[in-house]
């Protein structure tokens, strides 16, 4: 009982992230993701780069999640405004976080297993 | 007594020429080796060297003036350089500088020319240089170079080698370096020329060379200084500034040498000898505060061991792992210096905000910031304890020495120093129950280093086929080169992410070195070509990875290298942007709502790119790139590691993300 009331939750949650999450433009995303920055400290492709800025590619957080980051940033990042960054922007930039594949298999390079 | 290096004939010449200050000096280096007697030498034009040899110059030095040619228009100045006449001197205060220096153990002085030092300029080369032991010059392009390759050499070489300014504006350019080798608490022995006599100031630039107290300059960030006015004054004035250097904390110190108290023969009746070299022992911890710490320690659960600058020896990091295994406890490395093995089970850097959370006794060696390391994470009732030199010695201005820290007990002693006795009262406090406790504890921490040691595999996997390069990639290729050789890298590794110490493997004290200190930009260059100096009697393979902003501010380096056959890789982590500002830049214009897309402007170091591989050609040094596919790294890497095999440096630029 317990277990379907879980997955009832569940399902209910994804749905609900899904619905908030807007489509976006990948490439125009891309040319924003590199206009505005988010390379600098993550990476050209989100890989992220230490202390400058956590990885937040492949598999980005959910769009709510990265939306309230840019919305209210703290510490190093940048606070993006809808002054400076509209939502539809922001769903943009959130595709083409979507679009970077999962990239190789550590246990699958050689080199990185010395 | 110090022997001319090549044949016979020249040794004999050398007897010749240098005979009264061998006899006057160097018997006191005898010196050297008869540590404990003081050479009294009578320096008067008539004395005779200690093969009977009279000096050539001597009597008529005493005759004639040392410069017969007065400059006093700036008419003059412009024009030809000042013709000085007389004889050759044979018995001149440099030639003695010289032995003191040799006799402090130094063996290199890096300099840029300077006339108000142009006494031990000539001395050094053409006779420190030229006689054994051998003091040797290294030819720079900047004091910030000069310093800065000190600074690294000590590092490697565990003693300082000298460096030479011209007063004022030379000591302005070399005083950032000095500030960030005091705050790497690292020793150089630094000269500033200083012509102290006004009447003997030749012209308008003289004049504007002139201070009357030039050391004041870097006194803030500086051990000790002095300006001697005698040669006794000197000779004293250096072993002491040596014997400071080499204290803990260990830092740099400086010397305003008179230009005539350089050039001027050594008049009759002068009493000038060499004195014995003294060190004094580092201060090792109180025996009952120790006892209390090895309490604290055994009975805690999750002791935490954090190490910055603890380790400056093969002997100090041997310690730290006896240490940490003998407590089964977590080491979280600061990375000031080669604290301890990357890949040792013990070893919870990555984890470290965790651990430190979970910590009821944290142990700081030598740890600059103790502060930062605890703050926001320390665990209700645990406790601080702090072993660090750092509590012995402070100045004000500069601020450091970071923010204030109320540990719970403070042993003010040199952390390498005091660990025997901290790790023998551990051992006696150790019950079979408590070992028991170590034993699972250090289980559990192994894993976690393992577990840890994947995610930064894992992470390093994101985005390795891309362009620009991934730091990861670039620090994993690099590896892959050289894992095999008896390695060393020579920069601290802050910008790009740390990747070497989670990926590589690093066993030997020398394999690492820690950073800048104060993080003044353009140390890079110039520390690591003094380091390379100092592995390469090892025949080590020194490597640097560094960024572009930083070979911007003193790219002579190379030219030094490539001059002085300084074997080094020296690998261009070109992100193309002073890239930590970037992001300063960006927050202050998001603050302000006016969009970021400006903020490259001042900060990124493109249109033109800079071609490092050609500038390097230019200085000399073979050069790679720039590479901006993965896949050509590795041939690039193993030309240059070639290259670096033969005794020369060489370049590889890498476009790299900015991290």
């Amino acid at each position: 009982m317990r277990t379907l009331a879980g997955c009832a939750a569940l399902a209910l949650c994804l749905l609900a992230v899904a619905a908030e999450t807007p489509s976006g433009d990948v490439a125009n995303g891309k040319r924003l993701f590199m206009t505005y920055g988010c390379y600098e400290c993550h990476g050209t492709m989100g890989a992220g780069g230490g202390i400058a800025g956590p990885r937040i590619a492949p598999n980005p957080l959910p769009f709510f999640g990265v939306k309230t980051k840019l919305r209210t940033a703290s510490g190093r990042m940048p606070v993006y405004s809808e002054t400076v960054l509209k939502d539809a922007e922001i769903a943009d930039i959130y595709a083409y976080l979507q679009s970077i594949p999962t990239g190789k298999n550590a246990h699958d390079i050689e080199m990185l297993n010395r | 007594m110090p022997r001319r290096r090549n044949s016979t004939d020249t040794e004999q010449s050398a007897l010749g020429r240098r005979g009264f200050l061998k006899a006057a000096t160097l018997a006191g280096t005898g010196a050297i080796a008869s540590a404990g007697t003081i050479a009294r030498a009578v320096a008067s034009p008539e004395a005779t060297s200690s093969q009977g040899t009279k000096p050539d110059g001597a009597a008529a030095a005493a005759k004639s003036p040392r410069h017969s040619v007065q400059l006093t228009s700036r008419e003059s100045e412009q024009g030809a350089p000042p013709h000085l006449e007389g004889p050759s001197h044979t018995t001149c205060g440099s030639d003695f500088m010289v032995d003191v220096m040799r006799n402090l153990g130094i063996d290199y002085v890096a300099a840029i020319p300077g006339n108000t030092f142009k006494g031990l300029h000539e001395s050094i080369i053409n006779y420190g240089m030229t006689t054994t032991p051998a003091l040797e010059h290294i030819s720079c392009m900047h004091e910030e170079i000069s310093v800065a390759i000190s600074h690294g050499y000590a590092k490697i070489a565990g003693k300082p080698m000298a460096c030479m300014m011209h007063s004022t504006v030379g000591l302005q350019h070399g005083s950032m370096a000095i500030y960030n080798a005091w705050a790497d608490r690292v020793p150089v022995f630094a000269i500033v020329g200083a012509q102290l006599d006004a009447a003997k100031r030749r012209s308008y630039v003289d004049w504007a060379h002139s201070v009357f107290d030039g050391p004041a300059l870097v006194r803030d960030f500086t051990k000790f200084d002095d300006t001697p006015i005698s040669l006794s004054h000197f000779a004293e004035s250096a072993n002491r500034a040596y014997k400071f250097s080499m204290t803990p904390p260990y830092g740099p110190v400086l010397l305003a040498v008179d230009q005539n108290l350089q050039e001027d023969p050594i008049g009759a009746g002068v009493s000038a000898g060499i004195v014995k070299r003294v060190q004094s022992s580092p201060a090792r911890g109180d025996d009952a505060a120790v006892l209390e710490a090895a309490r604290w320690l055994v009975a805690a659960q999750n002791p935490v061991i954090v190490a910055d600058r603890a380790a400056r020896t093969a002997q100090g990091l041997a310690l730290m792992i006896e240490l940490a295994e003998t407590l089964q406890a977590a080491v979280v490395d600061m990375y000031g210096r080669m604290n301890f093995p990357w890949r040792h089970p013990l070893n919870q850097t990555r984890q470290q905000a965790e651990k430190i959370a979970a910590a009821d006794v944290i142990l700081g060696l030598e740890l600059t910031d103790f502060w930062g390391v605890t703050n926001g994470r320390l665990a209700p009732g645990a406790r601080r304890i702090s072993i660090t030199a750092g509590d012995l010695y402070l100045k004000a201005n500069y601020q450091d020495f970071e923010r204030f820290t109320p540990v719970d007990l403070a042993i003010a002693a040199d952390a390498e120093a005091t660990l025997p006795s901290l790790i023998e009262a551990i051992r006696k406090l150790v019950t079979p129950a408590r070992r028991s406790v170590f034993k699972s504890r250090g289980a559990q921490l192994a894993k976690d280093h393992q577990d840890a040691l994947g995610q930064s595999r894992a992470d390093a996997a994101v985005g390795w086929d891309i362009q620009p390069i991934t730091t990861a990639r670039m620090c994993a290729e690099i590896y892959e080169q050289i894992r095999n050789e008896d390695w060393a890298l020579c920069n601290g590794t802050v910008f790009q992410n740390y990747w070497p110490q989670q990926l590589w493997t690093a066993t030997h004290h020398y394999q690492y070195i820690g950073d800048s200190g104060a993080y003044g930009l353009g140390y890079l260059p110039g520390a690591t070509v003094g380091a390379a100096l100092a592995h390469r009697k090892h025949g080590r393979l020194a490597v640097a990875i560094g960024g572009d902003g930083d070979l911007m501010f003193a790219p002579g380096a190379l030219w030094t290298a490539a001059h002085h056959k300084i074997p080094l890789l020296y690998v261009v982590h070109n992100n193309r942007a002073y890239h930590q500002e970037v992001m300063f830049v960006q927050m202050m214009a998001n603050k302000r709502n006016r969009g970021i897309d400006r903020a490259h402007i001042g900060n990124a170091i493109t249109d033109p790119n800079v071609d490092f591989a050609r500038f390097a050609n230019g200085l000399g040094v073979y050069a790679e790139g720039p590479i901006t596919d993965p896949k050509d790294l590795a041939p690039a890497l193993k030309r240059a590691i070639a290259v670096v095999k033969r005794g020369e440096p060489a370049l590889v630029d890498v476009v790299s993300q900015g991290r």
